[in-house]
């Protein structure tokens, strides 16, 4: 029970992190390699406020979602006027920039050992809180203008410019969400998982969480939630081949994208309400 | 002092040529980030590596290192055709949006690095020593060491062929086309299929080198192939789409990376190409050859 709990945490955690990309990749059509490290400067900014200043933990989390806010304008600003390629490029060099970062700050972050000795605060029902609000605000902008200028980015972007969109502005301000998203996720993963290191913020985690966008399909936000679950529940419960079990992954994922390119659920999304009823049912199940 | 710092570069640049090349020799023609040319990189290094442990019993030096190299680089075109077969081919077919190869590279590269796992552990292994660890000493105060020179050597000899063959052959004629405007060179009557096999073919062979090369430098493990990311960088900085650009790239790279450890160390030195990576892309938004594949307008 104690390690279904552990696994649906980090699920929740991680559905988070998705969602930002989501956002970023899904519907704006930009790949960021740089998203996990707003997972980092999340974590660490709240740890080392709260246990080296002894802020108060919600002043240490809402100082964490800021530094992520003022590090997506810092990376957004210049790179949102840039072709995607270069984006995916500059958002590459910024998430490896801040692991350098931390790991070089020893006498603050702890280094390439990691910063140990945070205490848990955070509980199974405070990340369920946390994914369904962030679900609300996903769901709400995928449904609002900006969602829908999102998309017509993302098909044409000549197009949607020569329809009087701002894409500048519509990139930045997706990217902030996301980034302000994702850097509270780092502050959950934290206080759970009491240790961070460096090292778990690559840009491999980024494109991990690229691929679950696309296997549930990409015009799908339901689809990102459902994969979410499968591809990092999956490898927990295929844990008993622990050596093959990223490889089945991978060939699942090969599959999904040679035999059924649109993704799990294609353009489909289960409603709202049903889709709350249906995470209620699952986090109530044993 | 800065003239040796100056060769170390180039001699560090001419690895990241490899891998950029082979980069660039794909975007060219589909038009899309290959991140499994860093997969492949991890696993022809180990079969460079399988192939000296066999061949160390009957040949030494030269003739041992360029069978190494000679292994690696056929495996690795081989490897490419079979990534190309599995991962793109079926996209290709069904007229897959470029995002769709982004994916399935990355998946495929992890596929690839998880293998070696799976049958060769993740234990770090080096190459049997090739060469002695010979200097030679220039005007006194210079020094190369030969591996170094080797490595200069040998890449550099592997783009040469590689652009001979891009610039002087038939087939090599094809890519370009083909990396030009593929409707219009299928309707001259080349075979898409094969012209892509054959750039993948050539962009493995590139990578099987630069495998032997990056895990002569830096030991044997499988997430070597993340070394690709320079590959990335360099051609960016080049020009997406352009072989002489990431050339040039490449070498620049490798000149400012190896002046930043110096002056900085190794741990910060990210940051510092970050930062100037950010301040060249807004200064020189196209790369240094100023030439990039249109997205359709």
């Amino acid at each position: 029970m104690e390690y279904l709990l552990s696994t649906l945490t980090f699920t929740g955690i991680a559905l988070i992190g998705v969602l930002g990309t989501y956002m970023v990749t899904g519907l704006t059509g930009l790949f960021s390699f740089g998203q996990a490290a707003f997972l980092a400067i999340g974590a660490y900014v709240s740890a080392v406020l709260f246990k080296n200043l002894g802020l108060p933990l919600p002043l240490a989390a809402l100082a964490a979602v800021l530094v992520g806010l003022a590090a997506g304008l810092l990376v957004g600003l210049p790179t949102v006027r840039l072709r995607r390629d270069y984006i995916s490029l500059v958002t590459f060099g910024f998430g490896e920039a801040i692991i350098a970062v931390l790991n070089n700050t020893t006498n603050i972050t702890g280094g390439a050992m990691g910063l140990s000795g945070v205490p848990q605060h955070t509980s199974f029902p405070l990340v369920f809180i946390s994914v369904v609000v962030c679900l609300a605000v996903v769901v709400s902008y995928k449904n609002s203008k900006y969602g829908r200028q999102c998309l017509a980015l993302r098909n044409d972007e000549l197009a949607a410019k020569s329809m009087g969109i701002n894409v500048e502005r519509l990139k930045l301000i997706t990217f902030l969400i996301a980034s302000v998203m994702t850097s509270f996720a780092g502050v959950l993963y934290v206080f759970y998982t009491t240790y961070v290191e460096p090292g778990a913020f690559g840009w491999v985690v980024s494109a991990e969480w690229m691929i679950i966008v696309f296997v549930g399909g990409v015009n799908s936000l339901t689809g990102a939630v459902v994969s979410t679950v499968l591809l990092t529940g999956l490898p927990e419960f295929l844990r008993f081949a622990s050596e093959w079990r990223i490889a089945i992954y991978c060939v699942i994922v090969l599959l999904i994208l040679n035999f059924r390119p649109s993704g799990m659920f294609g353009q489909h999304e289960i409603s709202l309400s049903f889709l709350r009823r249906l995470v209620r049912k699952g986090a109530k199940a044993p | 002092m800065t003239l040796q710092l100056l060769i170390n570069g180039i001699s560090l640049g001419s690895v990241y040529a490899l891998v950029a090349v082979g980069f660039a020799l794909i975007f060219n023609i589909l038009k899309f980030s290959n991140f499994s040319h860093g997969g492949l990189m991890s696993v022809t290094a180990y079969i460079g590596y399988v192939a000296s442990i066999f061949l160390v019993r009957y040949i030494h030096a030269l003739p041992l290192f360029v069978a190494t190299l000679l292994a690696a680089a056929l495996g690795g075109g081989l490897l490419a055709l079979v990534v190309e077969r599995v991962a793109f081919r079926r996209l290709r077919e069904s007229g897959s949006s470029v995002i769709y190869y982004f994916i399935s590279s990355i998946t495929m590269g992890i596929l690839m690095e998880n293998s070696i796992t799976i049958f060769a552990s993740s234990n770090f292994y080096s190459y049997p020593p090739f060469f002695p660890a010979w200097t030679i000493r220039l005007f006194g105060a210079l020094t190369i060491a030969v591996p170094d020179l080797l490595t200069l050597c040998f890449s550099a000899s592997a783009l040469v062929i590689l652009l001979v063959v891009l610039f002087r052959t038939k087939i090599g004629l094809a890519i370009r086309c083909t990396s030009f405007d593929t409707g219009t060179a299928k309707l001259m009557g080349m075979d898409p299929n094969r012209v892509v096999a054959a750039a993948f073919f050539a962009s493995g062979v590139m990578g099987g080198v630069a495998g032997v090369f990056l895990g002569i430098n830096y030991t044997l493990y499988p997430q070597l192939g993340q070394l690709i990311v320079k590959g990335f960088v360099a051609s960016v900085i080049g020009g997406l789409g352009s072989i002489s650009g990431a050339l040039i790239g490449a070498v620049l790279l490798g000149v400012v990376e190896i002046i930043l450890i110096d002056l900085v160390g190794a741990g910060w030195s990210p940051v510092f190409i970050f930062v100037i990576m950010l301040i060249f892309l807004l200064l020189r938004p196209r790369g240094i050859s100023g030439l990039i594949v249109q997205e359709k307008a």
